[in-house]
């Protein structure tokens, strides 16, 4: 009994296990073909060892395209983050109107990020486009919409937005519902005002749940591909390449498969830094918000 | 009958059982009692054979436990979650020991067993309701029939009444010790609740961070405590503890000299003491016994007593009184108390992280 | 005072519409699209005489896209992932649930990382690796691929449920004299089937909607929905009727599968973090 006992455990994550390895091994020969100058062209490698990536960090390119998915990531997160906490404390009112409406909220999630872009590519077409005709009693049709760089930029993120607000606003209106509510009826009974009680009670109590997407969403728009790949293409110019694109034009456009996994592999660092301060500052806030319970 | 030897168990860092001693008697009810955390039920869960302690030994009629599954160990226990299946009926949880592959009674075996047990239990009307539908009472009900409904050689109880409203467990309290099959099977019983401990057990066993520190019938752990926190468990209004030292002839003062007794238990001169006395052995007024002088601070009605709260000097003692002799008793008015010496308790000071220990009376 | 508070919830309802208007128009505005004639797909906007004739190219492959096929793709290669991750990861989510130790610990954390790292990491070189074995545009290939999806969401979701059981009540089934397998089939995992179920449409939509693994891995024989309704927009003139069919087509299964399982959404998107 007692080494069934202890090896139970091991037999059933087996498969897991295997099946993961079956992930990590192309990771592993990723890493590996990094230190070589592999390509279609040049199908017996050389040993290049970290030349790859001497290369990446002295190209203006790979610079350019960390900045741009920077901006890309915070502007995309920023603004559902604060469109999405809105939504939610709408919702949570559960007017008539907010109690219809809540049940179509996932709608825009559950389309396929690529799918969103071709719709709102289509949409944003400067000539016949719908938006520029909808804007012409305004005075803005013809707003050359993803074909300037700081519009292309801006379109796709309005595209995330469009896509995932109603991730961090699920997200958020859980935590709204989960909220203790001696507090609000303590507050309400004092007098404070509306604002004093969002500031001081609401989002100091909600923000754990708000960070929780907060993460997910920064973390998945540094790694965006679907949306600019169906959009823009990473155009004009180098003006969308985020780091996932330029991996993907490196790598399957030009075949250089050695230099573009290098780019992912860097991506992939940052990602990973990216998560490792974020979830122990969730930590720090969860069991904060733990000890005031 | 159900005996543990040096049962240590740890959880990473930690520590549940340190070195546990239990001896439980043939066909003895007994109870294990205890603050949460202090390792009950990982007590009963090594008997059951759920947990496996690091080292120490399990017996059951004498006999070693290692390796033996926990079906097969013969016991059967009520969890304190009642563990019972929710997607299932009232029925089909009761039949569940029954039909497992293991015991595999025919059915008509089975439901003959079961209604018994229901008629005993009052649950005959809940048998075809799904165990989501039923009230924590109910479901409590449940969870005893399922314990009883198959043959054990003993019963693990952990804190079975621990979920019911006061009214609720104080009914089943005495539903329990009625049963014929509870009277006649050896009993392993865990609580935190002193006073069902007091009503139930024929032997009260007292845990502590995974150690059991004193064993006794309710009479020896009531008159008898091993330290200060043991007293302290048993009894409301609490034991009085003041503060003192041990005075040269062999008595009892406290700091401000306001109160002093004598002391029956050899002591030290100079050593700091507890004096502990309880609340109903403190008699208003009275003939015999040591007297007391001080004022009323508070009186409270408890029912049938009153609580009455006594300033002598820089302490507070609180005793039970009938409510005659309690009349007309305001705060400040001054009273007499008397205690009588065998009433009186002896422990040593209580330390951080260690109470104070019994000194021997007499 | 009660004018005023009324007017306020006028004005949040008005706001609520307004961010409506903004999630639901351009799904709206594409059943426009799909439904218009090629001839007045540019010289009108809202009038127009509707007409299935573009669902009727899509659907029979006149535009050289056989997009039936990428529909059925889609089916197998998705049903394939979920099933192999169901049934290699819920026994690994029960164990890790269970029992805490090193081995499940660092499983799951590598199951996590998998969640954040960017595709093209794995995928640009099982590229490579996928046309040296002969899986390239394969069922197989793509059912791989896809467990980097699957795996990880199956997995910490259901480790989540299974660590809200009891184990009182497998425990319970052992004293009855169950043994621990009957204890996991007949106790466990019929406790948490709602679960199971709901992290399997999940992941099912997850993967429907994957896009980077056929657009690199596959070409033709495996290719799926989300890169057959990208090719319509391809060649001289792009066919904005027939994309708007295409993309419509390619959500409706993710979007009835999402509507069902609205009450366990929030425990799914968060990977387990939030709970509702």
């Amino acid at each position: 009994m007692g080494w069934r006992l202890t090896l139970r455990p091991y037999f059933l994550i087996v498969p897991a296990l295997l099946l993961t390895c079956g992930i990590l091994y192309p990771f592993g020969l990723g890493l590996y073909y990094t230190l070589f100058d592999f390509s279609a062209s040049k199908p017996q490698p050389d040993m290049v060892r970290l030349h790859n990536y001497e290369t990446v960090f002295t190209q203006d390119a790979f610079w350019n395209s960390a900045w741009v998915t920077v901006l890309y990531a915070v502007g995309a997160a920023a603004v559902e983050t604060v469109l999405g906490v809105a939504v939610a404390l709408l919702l949570h009112r559960s007017s008539l109107v907010g109690r219809v409406l809540e049940k179509i909220l996932i709608l825009p999630l559950m389309i396929a990020p690529v799918i969103a872009a071709i719709i709102w590519k289509l949409m944003l077409q400067p000539s016949v486009g719908v938006v520029n005709h909808l804007l012409k009693p305004f005075g803005l049709g013809g707003v050359q919409w993803t074909d300037t760089p700081t519009g292309a930029l801006l379109s796709s993120i309005a595209v995330d937005v469009w896509v995932y607000t109603p991730f961090v606003a699920i997200l958020a209106l859980a935590g709204l519902r989960s909220l203790p509510t001696s507090p609000f009826e303590a507050a309400a009974v004092d007098g404070a005002g509306w604002w004093y009680t969002f500031r001081r009670l609401t989002l100091p109590m909600l923000w754990p749940y708000v960070l929780v997407a907060v993460i997910f969403r920064f973390m998945d728009s540094l790694k965006v591909f679907d949306i600019i790949y169906a959009l823009t293409e990473g155009g004009p110019g180098d003006s969308t390449v985020v780091l996932q694109i330029r991996a993907y034009l490196e790598a399957i456009r030009f075949q250089r498969y050695s230099f573009g996994i290098s780019y992912t592999i860097v991506l992939w660092a940052v990602v990973y830094l990216a998560a490792m301060v974020l979830v122990r500052h969730l930590g720090r806030i969860q069991r904060k918000a733990a000890e005031a319970k | 009958m159900i005996g543990l030897r040096g049962i240590h168990k740890t959880y990473g860092k930690v520590t549940a059982l340190d070195g546990l001693e239990l001896d439980v008697r043939e066909g003895e009810f007994f109870c294990l009692l205890g603050p949460s955390g202090a390792g009950k039920t990982t007590t009963l869960k090594t008997v059951a054979g759920l947990e496996r302690p690091d080292s120490g030994t399990v017996l059951l009629d004498g006999k070693d436990m290692a390796g033996v599954e926990p079906y097969d160990r013969g016991v059967a226990m009520c969890f304190e979650s009642y563990a019972l299946y929710p997607h299932r009926s009232a029925y089909d949880n009761l039949a569940s020991p029954l039909r497992s592959p293991r015991h595999r009674l025919p059915a008509a075996e089975a439901r003959e067993r079961i209604g018994a047990i229901a008629e005993l239990l009052g649950i005959s009307g809940l048998l075809d309701r799904r165990v989501g539908q039923l009230s924590n009472g109910q479901r409590q009900r449940i969870a005893l029939g399922r314990v009883l409904v198959r043959p054990a050689r003993a019963f693990l109880l952990d804190e079975p009444l621990s979920h019911l409203d006061a009214k609720l467990r104080q009914q089943m309290r005495a539903e329990l010790k009625a049963i014929g099959a509870v009277q006649h099977t050896t009993t392993l019983y865990v609580t935190h609740d002193s006073v069902e401990a007091l009503a139930l057990g024929d032997r009260i066993g007292v845990i502590r961070d995974g150690r059991i520190v004193q064993t006794g019938t309710r009479e020896e752990i009531w008159y008898r405590p091993c330290d200060t926190e043991v007293a302290r468990a048993f009894g409301r209004p609490r034991i009085n503890l003041l503060p003192g030292v041990v005075t040269e002839d062999g008595g009892f003062r406290t700091a401000d000299g306001k109160v002093e007794l004598p002391l029956a238990a050899k002591a030290q001169p100079g050593t700091d003491v507890l004096v502990g006395v309880r609340p109903r052995d403190i008699v208003l007024g009275g003939a015999a016994g040591h007297e007391l002088t001080g004022t009323v601070y508070v009186t409270e009605v408890l029912g049938r007593g009153v609580e009455v709260t006594v300033r002598l000097g820089g302490q507070q003692v609180s005793l039970v009184a009938p409510r005659g002799d309690t009349t007309g008793l305001g705060p400040d008015d001054p009273v007499r108390l008397t205690v009588r010496p065998e009433n009186l308790l002896l422990f040593e000071a209580d330390r951080p992280g260690r109470p104070g220990r019994l000194i021997g009376t007499r | 005072m009660t004018l005023r508070k009324r007017l306020l919830s006028g004005l949040a309802d008005l706001a609520l519409i307004l961010y409506f208007v903004f999630a639901l128009f351009p799904i709206a505005w594409m059943v426009i699209l799909s439904l218009k004639p090629a001839n007045q797909l540019f010289s009108t906007y809202f009038s127009f005489t509707p007409t299935l004739s573009s669902y009727r190219t899509v659907l029979g492959d006149s535009e050289g896209i056989p997009f039936v096929r990428f529909f059925v793709n889609s089916l197998v290669v998705s049903v394939g992932a979920v099933l192999l991750s169901l049934v290699v990861g819920l026994p690994a989510a029960y164990a890790s649930a269970r029992w805490r130790f090193k081995g499940s610990e660092n499983l799951m954390f590598t199951l996590l990382s998998f969640r954040f790292a960017p595709e093209l990491t794995v995928i640009i070189p099982l590229f490579v690796l996928y046309q040296k074995l002969g899986l390239f545009d394969t069922y197989v290939g793509m059912i791989w691929v896809l467990q980097l999806v699957t795996l990880p969401l199956i997995v910490w979701i259901m480790r989540s449920y299974f660590a809200d059981l009891t184990p009182e009540l497998e425990q319970a089934a052992l004293l009855d004299g169950y043994t621990r397998k009957q204890a996991f089939f007949k106790v466990a995992l019929p406790l948490v089937r709602p679960g199971i179920a709901a992290v399997s449409l999940l992941a099912f939509i997850f993967a429907w909607n994957n896009f980077v693994f056929p657009l690199i891995l596959t070409s033709s024989e495996a290719q799926t929905v989300t890169v057959g309704a990208l090719s319509f927009l391809g060649g001289d003139r792009p066919k904005y009727n027939l994309t708007a069919a295409a993309a419509l087509i390619s959500v409706v299964p993710p979007l009835l599968l999402a509507l069902t399982i609205q009450r366990y959404l929030v425990r799914g998107l968060s990977f387990g973090a939030v709970k509702s």
